[in-house]
Order: C-alpha cells, then structure tokens, then sequence
C-alpha cells in the first residue's frame, strides 16, 4: 500500500459502496442485512440477486405486513399461498385462475411496449398454472387529454394491449379508462386476465422438487431488455424518462401464443413437475422462488441459457427481463419428450441445470461456480417494513354544500363534456372481444361474460375503483372499489365470487400515501368479507409519483362472478321505445354531489360511509329471476354511475333509443338529474310501470332494505331530452359517443 | 348431412378451436390438419381455415403460411373442385397462395377493428352459405387489422362480371372496395370472408347468423 494511507483506503471503499447501493437501489441498512444474512461481504454477482428480489416490486417490502388483512377464504378458495394466481372452485369440476398485475412504469416511457408486455406478463402468471387463458381485461388511468404526451400514450397502450392480446387469441372483454389530471405524470397501466381450468385439465404448481430432476428453460432467447426492470419499477420518477426506455422489455405476442398452447400440452401430458414463468427479475426470481417454495436447492449453469446477444454477462443474464421465457422442471426420463412437444410448436427447450437436495442454488458459469447461496436468504429474508401511518380520519370529508353560481346548464355542459371524454370505444373497438367464442357480453356493456365451456354457465368479470370516490375519501374509494363492480355484476344476475387487485398507490416512506393505503387495504378487506368474495391475488405498485408528485391512490380491482346461464342477460342499452324508465335508489346510502374539475368550480360532498351496500348487492343478484315469477321483463338495466341519472341514461343510447326525463316534473328536479348517487339502478321496461314498482318494493321490503323507486321517464326512438328545456339531436350526440379518437382528437376538449 | 372437414391449424392460428365447436354443433365430423404435413385429399369433405396470427402475420398476414406443405395439399384440394373456406387470416392466406384474387390491406383507420357488422349476401351460391337469400342481410363480427380488400379494376370486373362477389358491409368499416367483405373462386368453391361466422351462433352471442352457413 505504498503511497495510499490508510484513510483512502477507507473513503475508496465507502465511496464504492456508495455507488453500489446506488446502482443497485438499496439502502445502506439492506446492505447491513444482507452482510449479516451471508456472514460476509456479498460477491459482486449477488448484489443484483439481492437487489432485484429485495426490490419492492419483487418482495412487497413495504406492503407484506398488511396484505395478510385479505387472509379471508371460503369453500370455494383453496390456499394456494405463493403460487402465481389464486384459484377459485367454480364447482361442477370446473376452476378458474386470476389476477391483476401494473404495468404503469414501463407504459409511461414506451406506451407501445409497456402495455403489450404487461398483457404478456399477465397471460404468463394464468397460463403458468396450467389454466387457458380466455378472459383479459384492463384498467387505465390517463392524464388530461392536453397534457404532455398524453395522446401519445394513450394512442400506445391502447395499441399495445390491442396488439399484444389480439394475437394471443384472449378475448379482451372489459375495462375502464378514467382520466386525471393526477395522472398526467405517471399513467396507470393494470392488466387483468381469467384462465380456465376444464375438468380434465392438469393444475400445475411452481415448487421445484426431485432430486436429479432437470431444470428447463423454454421459449425466446435472453437479450438485454429489461434489465434492472424491477429496480426501475421499484422507484420514483424524475424528468429523465428518456433514459429508461432500455430498462422496458419488448414483447412478441406470436411467441407468447405457441408458449400458452405448448405449456399447456406438457402440463396435460404430465411431463411437467413444475412451471413458472420469468417475469419481474427474469430468471433470478423464478428460479430462486421455484426453489424456495419447492424446499430444494437448484445448480444451474449461466452458460447454458441461450443468448441474443454473445457478449451478455452472467448479471445481464440473471436480470434480464426478456418476454415470452419459462423455467421448466421435468424428470430426465420425459425430457426427450418434453423437447419435442416443443419443436412441434417451434420452441427450443434447454437444459440448464438439475435440482438438487440441499437447499442450495448454485449458479455455475461452466465449470467456475459464480455463488452458492440459500435461496431463503433472497426470497423469504427478505426485509420487511412497517412504514409509519395514521389512522384514516376523514380528513376531505364534509358536508353537502349546494354548488354556489353554477347554473343547471353549466353544469349539464360539465357532465356531458366529461361524459364525451369518458367514452372509449376507441379503445375498445381495437380490442378482439369475441375470439373463443364465449363472450356473451363484452366491452360495449358495464361488465363482461363469457360462457363456460364444459357447464355453460356465465362468468362476470368487471373492474373497479373510481379515482374520484378515492380522491375524496379512501376509506369509501376503496370500499366502492369492490362494491362498485360487483353491484355492477349482481344486477345482471351474477353472484360475487372472488376478487383481485392492483393497488395503485405513491411513495410509501410518505406518511399520507401509506395512510390511504392502509386505509384502502382494510377496507377492500372488510367489503370482501362481506360479500364472502376473497381476495385472492392481486399486486401492488407503489412509487407512483413522479417528482414529488403522488397519482390519486387507485386502488383498481378485478370481480369476477356467476351466473346460472349466459342466456338473457339484460343489456345495458335501451332497446325499445316508449317504455318506462324506472329508478331504484338505496335510502340509506346518502348521494352526493361532486362538481368536478371540469366545471372549474369546488367539489363538495356528503357521503355517509357505505353501510349495508353489501347486503343490497346480494338481494339485486336474484331481481331478474323474480320478476320472471311475475312474468314481468325488463328490456335495459344500469347501475347508476358517477354523473347520476342524467349520464347514465346518455349512457344507455347505443341504439336509435333515447330518453325523454321530462314527462313528469315533479319526479326528478333538473338540478339533481347529474347528481351523483351511489348505488341506485336504472331499469326499463315495456309493463306497467306501476306493477314493476310494487313488485321490486315487495321484493327489497322482504330482505328490510328500503329502496326509493319510482318512475323518472320513458324511452323515445330518435331523441333525447334531458329536461323541459333541454335536449340533444341525436344523431350529433352518437357522433360524439362513436367518434374515433384520432378523427376528432381535439373535439375532445371542445365544448358541446 | 355430416361433412367430414379439416381445419387447418398453422403456429399462431387462434381460432381453431372456435371452429371445431361451431363444425361440432352443425353435426359435421372436423379433424385438425398440421402445417407442416401433407394430406389426402380424398380424406375430407371440405376444409376451412381459420383465423388467427398465422405465423405472426410475420412479412405480411398469411404471407408465410400460405408456403407451408400444408398449402400444397389445399390446392390440390381446390383443384378438385371441393370447397374451401378462409375466415379472416383463412382470407387472407387464400389470397396469398393465390387461390383467390386480391390482397387484404390495412384498415383505412390504420387500427384493429372489432365490431358487429351487418353483411349482404351477394350470391348465395357457394357451397357454405345456401342458407341464404340473395341480398339477404346478415349480422356477423369483425376482428381486423387488415380487412380492406383491395384489387385492381381489371379484377374487380371479372370478380363482378363472374358472380365472385360473396358478401359485401353496409357500412364499410375498413375502406374494402366495393365494399367487399368475402369473395369467391370462379368455380365458387374457394371461399373467403373477413367477418366470424363462428362467433354468431347462438343468441347470446349477438346473432345466429353464423347458423346459416355450412
């Protein structure tokens, strides 16, 4: 050490650990931890180890402690703790799997991509599982249509979910989109998908085991996309965005496709032990948590793993976040096997290592061995944190004030112009809704189903949360986020059965962020409770904030539900002219008024906390069939959304049939026609009106729910009129509702 | 009458199966056929093509699969006067191999497009949709990217001068002139439309106009 004191020696090394952590996004007391989990410095190949699977993203760090509040289960819901997806028994031998996973990082830098590959990583946790994929479906938050860049991303992730999941073949069946001005900074991307397990179909798990047995690794070669992916998820933004676009992976759905239906042949030929896909963390994650679950230690050798690009090292390989990639375990016997059900569909199958007893991973670079390591160490050591929060005390909550110096008509031009900007059938319509031949309803409707192959019975699936309801209170945001889609589900006949969630919140080491969180989590807790539907997977994306600025917390969820048949199922839309348009109203849920940014004026409320809802969702699943005891139909039915009565009924005209709201002034006031309420339905029907009013009084009455109903209007071919004064022509006002985003983008921002 | 068909399954075909069930409901006995394999024609009845990716529309949609071995066999097939149908992708690997005239562009919105449309049946006589009247109009499903039929005008006469116009939008969601959503072979018996007749079979569904066909 000639010329080199002591003390530079010391401030080199400092300096370099500096660096480190910093490459690697960890804190000085994770790498404290790690030292003292290892009992000696880490080698220079473990830190990506421990900094990919300690990542937020990877180990939900900040949020574990508190997603064991959605530990309920029922009949219906085995356990199936660790495992990619939960799965819910459907009975008559028949399962799904499902889950909801963000995508909002990478959407925001490269929109095309991002989305494309968060509908790929999705498919992958279902098909995983040995289940078909055959529902897919989105929730998107997007900034103001005038913010930066926002056409573009909206224009990329709507290209993105719709190239990506139209190759595949999965129907994309349902969605919401929302828009923000919070959201300008850092979109919302969340992908849900539903597979599908027939009677016969084999379920596979994703623990390791057998000793000697081999270590496979299947589909696109390893390049350098995505790697760090999930540090870079696991972090805020700042204004570089540019910079990481390598950091975002790039799919290829026609891979994605010969993977579903290859995986799924080996898995039903029972030449599988076990399968998991390579998402987040690539190849580090799955191999560690496949031999972290399976109690067993794996060898594998980095060599091995076919390569894009020749010059990758073996931190690249293990980071990488390359798409369409599974790691495979199978007896050595069935690999030749295994191998050629591949080829046939134009897949290499490798062998990468075996599986051995001690619970060792052992990464090998040829014949030199990288690390020996305990998989435990990066997968169940990994540090957990009870971030500080406080008790949810209501803090926006106040009483209902009467919107001051807003004329009726400011506010009808307010709704309807957020009304236009909320239509995306733009989006949609660039969506296969229909491949598989199941979907009984889709993206046009409220909520989706599609038919059960083997028992022909429905399954629903909506999505919930509205960034608007959370914005002035989490509590009820993230209660309505369940009941919302279920309530939504349950009028057209479908029982709530499970749920899964997206949680969408910002920078958790804020005491206010980790307040709503908290807050939201107890919540979709006790609303899952209530309506005996588990949460059981879901995923959580914190960070969402970029340069200080925090998203709405958007608690998204995805609520899927049955239905006996997909027959008759009441449509959304009004389908016949001069019927009667009736309105069911909870009155014990108090509505409120919210006048929203685009009225430029104060959004005030009253809301009380929404008790007993889960009770009225239930009683609303049996409302069809008892009135068909009555011989009574009913041709339309709608819950009533935010914008109240007024944009629900706009609505409603998808066909040539409008409405006409004034035919008796004394049932609805015109100011409270865009009022919003919670949890009311709106029904039309061809009978008596009077007799469908007694009979749905009779029907609540008998479960102690009492429920406001009368009649606010009739159906009209042709026309719309809102109040005395007020009407829309038609065929202007379909325009607007059908209109093509790109034919007519500014119109969006254009008054009505 | 039960009809013994072959569906023709290439990497990235994703309809097949929705073929199968809807072949299935119609009583017709249908058997898979792999693209790397021949087969032999005096095998099936009919064959029909299904939509999807085929190949990942990798080059341009169906350019690939319409040089796979299978193909030598379908034109072998259609030599002989049997019928066959390409739904979507089916359309367009048929026009590839050049078993119908014409290409499928790009929809004029340059997007995918999923939507019901409502179709008339321009002649009914090819072999699959008899069911019909002439000018008869039907409600089926779109789901493209690359729809837009287009031909040169010298084409376009012959197809309008021998009856080859099989079904045509009422409201052209794609720019395909003359409206046209299928076609047919001179013979008639090489059929190709964009729309889905496997998605419209039962009310649920939308529409059972797909019932018509077969």
């Amino acid at each position: 050490m000639d010329g080199i004191n002591r003390w530079d020696v010391f401030s080199m090394i400092t300096e370099n650990l500096q660096t480190k952590l910093k490459l690697y996004r960890m804190t000085e007391e994770e790498y404290d931890l790690m030292k003292s989990l290892l009992g000696r410095e880490p080698l220079s190949i473990e830190w990506p180890l421990f900094s990919a699977l300690w990542s937020e993203h990877c180990s939900y760090k900040s949020s574990k402690i508190h997603l064991k509040k959605f530990s309920y289960r029922n009949q219906n819901t085995p356990l199936m703790d660790g495992e990619n997806a939960g799965v819910v028994d459907l009975g008559c031998g028949e399962k799904i799997a499902f889950k909801m996973e963000s995508h909002n990082h990478p959407s925001f830098i490269e929109p095309v991509q991002g989305s494309a590959t968060g509908v790929g990583g999705i498919l992958r946790d279902i098909f995983t599982m040995g289940a078909r994929p055959i529902m897919s479906a989105n929730f998107l938050c997007f900034g103001e249509v005038n913010a930066l860049k926002m056409p573009y991303l909206m224009n990329g992730v709507a290209k993105g979910i719709s190239t990506y999941g139209n190759c595949v073949g999965v129907a994309t069946v349902t969605g919401q989109t929302n828009f923000h001005s919070r959201y300008n900074k850092n979109i919302l991307v969340n992908a849900l998908n539903v597979g599908y397990f027939a009677p016969d179909q084999k379920m596979a798990l994703s623990g390791a085991s057998g000793e000697k047995n081999l270590v496979v690794y299947v589909g696109a070669k390893t390049g350098r996309d995505g790697v760090h992916g999930a540090s870079m998820a696991s972090a805020s933004f700042d204004d570089d965005t540019e910079s990481k676009k390598p950091n975002v992976q790039i799919g290829d759905p026609f891979f994605e496709k010969l993977l579903i239906e290859a995986c799924l042949e080996v898995l039903n030929k029972e030449l599988v032990v076990a399968m998991q896909d390579m998402g987040a963390a690539g190849l580090t994650s799955s191999s560690f948590e496949m031999a972290s679950k399976g109690n067993v230690g794996l060898v594998i050798d980095l060599k091995k793993v076919p390569l894009r690009d020749e010059t990758m090292s073996a931190e690249d390989i293990l980071l990488s976040e390359s798409q369409e990639r599974m790691l495979l375990i199978c007896k050595p016997d069935n690999f030749e096997k295994l191998q050629n059900e591949f080829k046939k569909w134009s897949l290499d199958a490798v062998v990468l290592g075996e599986v051995q007893k001690s619970r060792i991973i052992k990464l090998m670079w040829g014949i030199e061995s990288l690390t020996e390591i305990d998989p435990d160490l990066i997968v169940d050591k990994a540090p957990q944190y009870k971030r500080p929060y406080d008790v949810w005390s209501y803090p926006q909550r106040v009483d209902f004030l009467e919107p001051k110096n807003i004329s009726v008509k400011n506010l009808i031009t307010a709704k309807l112009q957020q009304f236009k900007l909320n239509q995306h059938h733009w989006i949609h319509n660039q969506f296969d809704q229909r491949v598989g031949a199941r979907t009984a309803m889709a993206c046009e409707s409220s909520v989706a189903f599609a038919r059960l192959d083997y028992s022909g019975r429905g399954l629903g699936l909506a999505v919930g949360c509205r960034p608007e309801v959370m914005l002035m209170d989490a509590e009820i945001g993230a209660l309505d986020s369940v009941y919302y889609p279920a309530f939504q589900l349950a009028i057209k006949g479908a029982e709530t059965l499970a749920i899964t969630d997206c949680l969408n919140f910002g920078n958790p080491q804020k005491i206010e962020i980790m307040t709503e969180f908290v807050t939201s989590v107890e919540a979709i807790a006790k609303a899952s409770r209530e309506l005996d539907a588990p949460v059981i997977s879901g995923n959580v994306s914190f960070y969402n904030e970029t340069l200080g600025e925090n998203i709405i917390s958007t608690p998204a969820t995805g609520v899927v539900a049955l239905r006996s048949s997909v027959e008759h199922i009441i449509p959304d839309a009004f389908a016949n002219s001069l019927e009667s348009i009736i309105l069911v109203q909870t009155n014990w849920v108090e509505s409120w008024v919210y006048v929203d940014q685009f009225a430029n004026k104060i959004s005030k409320y009253k809301c009380n906390k929404l008790q007993d809802v889960a009770g009225f969702i239930k009683k609303c699943v049996g409302l069809t069939a008892y009135l068909k005891q009555y011989d009574k139909k009913i041709s339309a039915i709608k819950a009533v959304g935010l914008g109240g009565i007024g944009t629900t009924c706009l609505k409603m005209c998808q066909s040539n049939i409008g409405f006409d709201l004034s035919y008796d002034l004394s049932s609805v006031n015109e100011s409270e026609l865009f009022k919003d309420i919670f949890y009311g339905f709106i029904i039309s029907t061809a009978e008596d009106s009077a007799e469908i009013i007694s009979i749905l009084k009779k029907y609540f009455a008998s479960a102690n729910l009492e429920c406001d109903i009368k009649k606010i209007g009739e159906t009209r071919e042709n026309e719309i009129k809102i109040s005395q004064n007020t009407f829309l022509e038609f065929s202007k006002f379909k325009e607007i509702y059908f209109q093509d985003i790109d034919n007519n983008f500014d119109a969006l921002a254009v008054r009505l | 009458m039960s009809f013994k068909v072959g569906i023709i399954r290439f990497l990235g075909t994703n309809c097949d199966a929705d073929v199968k069930k809807w072949m299935t409901l119609k009583s017709h006995r249908a058997v898979y056929l792999w693209f790397e394999n021949q087969f032999n024609v005096n095998d099936y009845d009919m064959l029909i093509i299904p939509g999807g990716f085929s190949h990942g529309d990798y080059l341009r949609c169906g350019a690939l699969a319409a040089h796979t071995p299978v193909m030598k066999s379908v034109k072998e097939f259609a030599t002989k006067g049997k019928p066959i149908l390409g739904i979507c992708n089916g359309f367009q690997i048929l026009c590839e191999a050049g078993l119908l005239p014409g290409v499928l562009l790009k929809n004029d919105l340059q997007k995918f497009k999923d939507e019901w449309a409502m179709l008339k049946v321009i002649q009914n006589r090819s072999p699959f949709l008899q069911g019909t009247k002439k000018d008869q109009v039907i409600k089926l499903a779109i789901a493209h990217g690359e729809g837009k039929y287009f031909a040169e005008t010298e084409t376009l006469n012959k197809l309008v001068d021998n009856n080859q116009i099989w079904l045509t939008y009422e409201n052209n969601p794609n720019g395909s002139v003359l409206n046209i959503a299928g076609i047919t072979n001179e013979n008639k018996n090489v059929c190709g439309l964009m729309p889905h007749p496997e998605r419209a079979l039962f009310e649920w569904m939308g529409s059972t106009d797909g019932m018509y066909f077969l």
